[in-house]
């Protein structure tokens, strides 16, 4: 029996929102201007990519994004990609001071209303939840959250307040921006991630590729679009290797488990 | 949204097929000195410029006879006028670069620090400079009314686009002012030198790959380098990769080395290909 190994391939929308946490509208130039990129260059770039491999992805937007570019987060579902909630504007869900639950249900309502369907999936800005958030979720009818770290393969989050939900979850070293943000060059960024994905499909392990439309911590340049290329043909080429959004890693792992 | 690959609404001056702005921030002790430092002993890198980094820079660009450009922060001006005035007298363009390097946003006192620097290059200069790349990249919409005010027809200091194009600030965007971006993370030796500490050799790999996918898309390479040790590229070992990349970059077909006023008065006298899509922005 011929063993299949989902291949995740996420994007984390990530454009000025990040820069907006700290800084006002007309202070988002020189080193502060990264984010504006993803909406004039990266996006374009990375999902042509994507498109040319037919690879679907799960688009993790922030509502303020979506909000901000309605007709590009439509037009990315109806080619096919799955879009999926990433917080209103890139808050920690574990701050203090915030109403978690509102800007999750604003999340949802928005995303629900640009693209005509409710998100499925979820991914905490920087990773952070509070002990809330998953139960938050369960309640909007949230089938997923893809925000750990911590196992080889989907599992079940009914023990961790996320009643009914599957945690689809990331690896560290396959984000771009765990290398990226370090500077690193594209030539050790591929030669780190073939040697991790290499021993990921000899397990049979999820393999989650976690990447971001920018030009400092993202692959959008098209220098790292050449990279990124390269590297998905020979992912696309191991045995038994299989593209799927998460929302459908998500639901294969539920049948596992009922 | 723009496909960088399909546009061909620009085009180069002789008919290039790729423009290379090469780079070079002084980045004196004025850090240093910025940020209220002795720049002595391990904080003494600042120094190395003027002494090493820079007459070897200056050394290699003559040998291949290329066009580069010159930042320079007004403190480090006062400090080596006289280096300053014959790199100037030598025909290479020189921008202004803040005035002690300012590494954060200095608030109300920017204009000042601005104007500063200004005159004191085009004291030392006999040249207004024309061009500013920002320190440490802090810019704000402040910053663009002033240099628009001093005359300034350009900075190389954004990141958010892979082209030049037309600044847009209170609104409005500008045909008298462009903006020729750098890139920090990829296109840049203070990012590998400082916080990956890659060595040269794979530093230069890199470099050659940006080269090789800007050539085939859009056309528009800006280097970033300073002549300081530590972060920069003033030691022997990474003047050679720099030198190493223009030989690589030099045989492909339709290659032009620019300065970058020269590119930015290129660009305004054409404003209507150097517009930007907004939208989503």
């Amino acid at each position: 029996m011929t063993v299949t190994i989902p291949v995740g391939v996420s994007v984390n929308l990530q454009g000025k929102t990040v820069e907006q946490r700290q800084l006002p509208e007309d202070a988002l130039f020189g080193r502060a201007s990264y984010g504006k990129y993803a909406y004039a260059v990266g996006c374009q770039r990375l999902f042509a990519l994507l498109d040319r491999h037919g690879i679907k992805a799960t688009v993790f937007v922030p509502g303020a994004e979506a909000e901000a570019n309605p007709d590009y987060v439509a037009a990315l579902a109806a080619r096919g990609h799955e879009i999926a909630a990433h917080g209103w504007a890139m808050e920690e869900m574990d701050a203090d001071g915030i109403d978690e639950r509102a800007l999750l249900e604003r999340t949802h309502a928005t995303l629900e209303r640009i693209v005509g369907r409710a998100p499925r999936g979820f991914r905490a800005p920087h990773g952070r939840l509070s002990e809330r958030t998953l139960g938050y979720l369960a309640a909007l009818g949230y089938c997923y959250d893809a925000s750990f770290q911590d196992d080889d393969r989907p599992y079940a989050l009914d023990a961790d307040g996320g009643v009914g939900m599957i945690e689809v979850p990331q690896s560290e070293i396959l984000i771009d921006a765990t290398l990226y943000a370090q500077r690193q060059t594209h030539d050790r960024v591929m030669k780190t991630w073939r040697e991790e994905i290499e021993a990921m499909h000899r397990e049979h392990c999820l393999i989650a590729l976690t990447l971001h439309p920018r030009s400092d911590y993202g692959s959008a340049r098209a220098s790292r679009i050449a990279a990124l290329d390269g590297l998905l043909s020979w992912v696309s080429g191991l045995s038994g290797t299989s593209f799927m959004t998460l929302d459908q890693i998500a639901a294969s792992a539920r049948t596992q488990f009922r | 949204m723009i496909s960088l690959a399909r546009r061909t609404q620009h085009h180069w001056p002789d008919g290039a097929r790729c423009v290379i702005g090469l780079t070079l921030d002084f980045d004196g002790t004025s850090l240093e000195r910025g940020r209220g430092q002795l720049p002595y002993g391990a904080r003494s890198h600042g120094r190395y410029s003027a002494k090493c980094g820079i007459p070897r820079f200056v050394d290699m660009f003559t040998r291949q006879n290329v066009p580069w450009t010159f930042y320079v922060s007004g403190y480090d001006a006062e400090v080596s006028p006289d280096l300053v005035r014959s790199i100037s007298r030598s025909g290479v363009e020189i921008g202004s670069h803040g005035y002690f390097h300012e590494g954060t946003d200095p608030g109300d006192a920017e204009p000042e620090l601005l104007e500063r620097t200004h005159r004191l290059l085009a004291e030392i200069t006999g040249v207004e400079p024309r061009g500013w790349r920002s320190p440490s990249g802090h810019k704000t919409a402040r910053t663009l009314r002033k240099l628009r005010e001093l005359g300034y027809v350009y900075d190389s200091s954004d990141k958010d686009f892979d082209l030049p194009y037309l600044a847009r600030y209170d609104g409005e965007e500008r045909n008298d002012y462009v903006c020729l971006p750098n890139n920090t993370s990829s296109l840049d030796d203070f990012p590998f030198y400082r916080v990956s500490y890659t060595p040269p050799s794979e530093v230069l790999a890199h470099w050659k790959q940006e080269f090789d996918a800007i050539y085939a898309e859009g056309g528009y390479f800006n280097l970033t380098v300073h002549p300081r040790v530590g972060y920069g590229s003033g030691s022997p070992a990474r003047v050679a990769i720099v030198e190493r990349l223009i030989e690589y970059i030099k045989p492909h077909d339709g290659v032009r080395f620019v300065g970058m006023l020269e590119l930015a008065q290129w660009c305004l006298a054409r404003p209507a290909e150097w517009r930007r899509d907004w939208s989503g922005q």
